[in-house]
């Protein structure tokens, strides 16, 4: 627990260190801006609620790929890697408290979000169910972390990470019906969807930020957390696999 | 295993198998004992295991074979015991967080060693002062000087209160000013009772701030001696170039007791070296007698010692 | 003629440095992968609306913006060489640093209008996009006049911050989504307040995007032709200004220590 917050909290002074890490804070207004601008320019107020949350989930899958993803990278190409395995702390509760530390900073992008469409477009967003809205957002949260923890351990034990990272961005945001609900997608790239939390969770942000009952929220809610686990496991196992290399084979090492 | 030892190593054997290569031997059979409270070097040029030797220590890296206990710990065994009483400085520019200040980067490590809040703070402000970087202890890590960024390695490995260091070559890239320094520290650290593993290719180094040196070469463990025996060895070996001499000259000196051999360099000096103690002394002397004012005299380097005492199969002394 | 032969000798590094990075298949599966679905994450915003001439707009608007997004990524190439430690090296020598500059990253603004031209290919029949022949083989040359416009906006930009590496991919990042949202690149910009519009017209790719859009719609040769120069009028500005500016925030980075050389 005490690495966890540890972790937490030198995850937070290194957000404030890098300009980098503020990226999404820059482009997430920007994008609000630019769905807000195609729906009005349709007549379509209705679809505000869409145009407020995309950008969210662009926010915290941005944080995903190119800062937590990187963490385990950084710290072997920052020499104290080494250092972190001999240290008395649990190696995965640290990454996991710097990626759980920046995937809760993404929520930011709501915030800029709701003001956007309130300063500049003079809309609100509402949320029309409380309840299911923060169930929702706490289990996006997890989901996303423990997705962050997965590409994390991947990053470091796969050669293309850099190549991936860079294009895994829209491809994801299609598939995960980010804007556009996965309803409106040819169903052979459903499958595909459908294993992409991302999807799943849209969906129920979307519904609860509508007026009318939400359908299956509870199966809904339970593949958005099934999928995060999957990730989050994924992680821990390739975390230790990481470990092997590093105390086994020495082929991480850095010195 | 010895009461009293900080580190026992008994036949630590260490390969690493990387992909489509021969298999390299790193440490082959190395046995060592360090008792608590000594500062021991560890000499010998690149690629001979020191630093591997270290990483198993640490628990960074886990033998092929044969164990090492730390203060009565296994280290493959008993891992989770072993971490908190260690503490690691590596040489170099990286390990630290340079974004982060000095303070931060002590701060943080505090916190990974499972230190109270209370006594993450106290300590790092101590430890800063005792490096003398009390000043700079709230700017960034990457505008120190190469000295400054060691010093904060050693305090960052004094976070949490190391009762055995590891130093791996520390001042590597200092100037001589700041590797003194850093050099005094050590001797403090020595005075609170710390064991020391020191590893070093650089001689006077080792033999200024040493209890004992191992000399290692190739994952084999040549030699342990303490300073003043390296000290003598080097001596030993001195050589001198002399230009200007005539023939009559160099073939005296030559046939003096303790010289070994002399050979003509490509820059047309000749190179007379010396195998006895106080031999240097007395060819010097005749050589300035004879009117020769072109001289010069060096060391031999560490691989030429290894070859030397490997020649002589051990170091008699 | 030197400058001539330092431009092709820039433009061979900077493909050296571009396809040691790339492989055909990382390229394939990687970039061209994102470049589709970016512009199909935009154009499917016109089936939810439910719209053709919604699908059409966006989905033009966002495979030209694929141009102007890579030649953005030209602001990474002060910051390469400075990485490389080969910034010095480069203000030391005769050749302005502007000119290097600029040829070094034609590159991979090559790349991008070819990306933006497959992935209007890709993507438009996907979404039951008209393409009339011959008309659209102009859009090849007017793809590539809003990518070189856009170069020379970034170009622009890059001596602008020059000094502070730090920030860089915060602005390149910053820039591109602005280009999207001020460009006409989703919506027209006469959907703007003038003020605003007046704005846009002045950024590369909004005229030149323009244009495109009046080449499929069978739109008349003379508005078409007024876009076009509205376009060459924005990439010469952005250009000169990038020649005049370049070397005098070098200078100012020198004067006042901010461009230091240790990356």
């Amino acid at each position: 627990m005490r690495a966890f917050l540890a972790g937490a909290r030198v995850q937070l002074r290194f957000m404030t260190a890098y300009p980098d890490s503020l990226i999404p804070f820059f482009t997430s207004p920007l994008f609000t801006i630019v769905f807000l601008l195609v729906f009005k320019h349709a007549g379509r107020p209705d679809l505000t609620a869409y145009a407020a949350i995309a950008p969210v989930f662009i926010a915290l899958w941005w944080l995903a790929l190119f800062n937590s993803g990187w963490t385990v990278t950084m710290e072997r190409w920052n020499g104290t890697l080494e250092m972190l395995v001999a240290s008395p702390s649990s190696f995965g509760a640290v990454i996991f408290g710097r990626i759980a530390a920046t995937t809760a900073i993404g929520t930011v992008s709501f915030f800029e979000a709701w003001l956007v469409a309130r300063l500049i477009f003079g809309t609100t967003v509402t949320i029309h169910h409380w309840g299911a809205f923060l169930l929702t957002v706490v289990a996006t949260l997890a989901a996303m972390a423990g997705t962050a923890v997965g590409m994390a351990a991947l990053f470091v034990l796969a050669r293309n990470a850099v190549t991936f990272s860079n294009s895994a961005s829209y491809p994801f945001y299609v598939l995960g019906g980010i804007l556009v609900p996965v309803s409106l997608l040819p169903h052979w790239v459903r499958p595909l969807s459908d294993v992409v939390f991302l999807s799943w969770a849209a969906d129920l942000l979307r519904a609860t930020l509508r007026v009318g009952p939400i359908h299956q929220f509870w199966p809904h809610l339970g593949m958005v957390v099934l999928l995060g686990a999957c990730g989050y496991a994924v992680g821990l196992f390739a975390l230790r696999v990481i470990l092997v290399r590093v105390r086994e084979s020495g082929e991480l090492s850095t010195t | 295993m010895e009461a009293g030892a900080a580190v026992d190593v008994r036949e630590l054997r260490r390969v690493f198998t990387p992909r489509k290569r021969e298999p390299v031997v790193a440490l082959d059979g190395v046995s060592l004992t360090i008792p608590a409270g000594e500062v021991h070097g560890m000499l010998g040029p690149n690629g001979a295991g020191k630093t591997t030797l270290v990483k198993i220590l640490s628990t960074v890296l886990l033998p092929t074979s044969g164990t090492a206990q730390v203060l009565g710990h296994d280290v493959v065994e008993e891992t989770r015991a072993v971490r908190p009483l260690i503490g690691i400085v590596f040489g170099g520019e990286r390990g630290l967080y340079t974004r982060l200040s000095a303070r931060q980067n002590l701060e943080y490590w505090g916190a990974l060693y499972r230190l109270p809040s209370a006594t993450i703070k106290e300590r790092s402000a101590a430890l800063l002062e005792r490096v003398g970087l009390t000043e700079r202890a709230d700017q960034r890590a990457e505008e120190f000087s190469r000295g400054m960024k060691q010093r904060l390695h050693l305090a960052r490995g004094l976070m949490g209160d190391a009762k055995v260091l590891f130093l791996d070559e520390p001042t590597t890239g200092m100037d001589p000013l700041a590797a003194r320094e850093f050099r005094r520290l050590i001797a403090e650290l020595k005075g609170e009772g710390r064991t020391i593993l020191l590893t070093t290719h650089d001689m006077v180094e080792a033999e200024s701030v040493c209890d004992r040196v191992t000399l290692i070469d190739r994952g084999r463990l040549l030699a342990t001696e303490t300073p003043r025996t390296l000290g003598r060895l080097i001596s030993r070996f001195q050589r001198i170039d002399v230009t200007g001499a005539d023939e009559a000259l160099l073939a005296e000196v030559t046939a003096l007791p303790g010289v070994s051999s002399a050979t003509r360099q490509a820059d047309g000096s000749t190179r007379i070296e010396v195998s006895e103690e106080g031999a240097t002394a007395v060819v010097l002397r005749r050589l300035v007698d004879g009117g020769v004012t072109d001289l010069q005299t060096s060391l031999p380097s560490l691989e030429e010692v290894y070859v030397q005492t490997i020649g002589e199969r051990g170091l008699g002394v | 003629m030197s400058t001539l032969r330092v431009v092709w000798y820039s433009i061979v590094n900077g493909a050296n440095d571009y396809w040691s990075i790339f492989t055909l298949k990382s390229w394939v599966f990687g970039w061209l992968i994102r470049v589709v679905s970016q512009v199909t994450f935009f154009a499917l915003i016109g089936k939810l609306l439910q719209k053709q001439a919604q699908t059409d707009f966006l989905l033009i608007g966002n495979a030209v913006m694929v141009a102007g997004m890579g030649a953005t990524f030209a602001l990474h190439q002060p910051t390469n060489e400075r990485g490389n430690g080969t910034l010095p090296l480069l203000l030391a020598s005769p050749s302005r640093p502007v000119v290097v500059m600029l040829a070094r990253g034609l590159y991979v603004v090559a790349d991008a209008i070819w990306s933006a031209l497959l992935g209007l290919a890709i993507v438009g029949p996907a979404f039951g996009l008209h393409f009339p022949w011959p008309r659209v083989l102009l859009v090849i040359p007017l793809t590539v006049l809003v990518g070189a416009a856009a170069y020379c906006f970034s170009t622009f930009l890059a001596g602008v911050i020059i000094a502070h590496r730090n920030i860089n991919n915060l602005v390149v990042n910053t820039t591109i989504v602005l280009l999207m949202a001020l460009c006409g690149v989703n919506v027209p910009v006469s959907f703007f307040p003038t003020w605003l519009e007046w704005i846009s017209r002045c950024l590369p790719i909004t005229d030149g995007l323009e244009a495109i859009r009046g080449v499929l719609a069978g739109d008349a040769w003379s508005s078409i032709a007024a876009h076009v120069g509205g376009e060459l009028l924005s990439a010469s500005g952005w250009l000169a200004l990038a020649l005049l500016t370049f070397g005098r925030f070098i200078r100012a980075g020198q004067r006042d220590g901010s461009l230091e050389f240790a990356s």
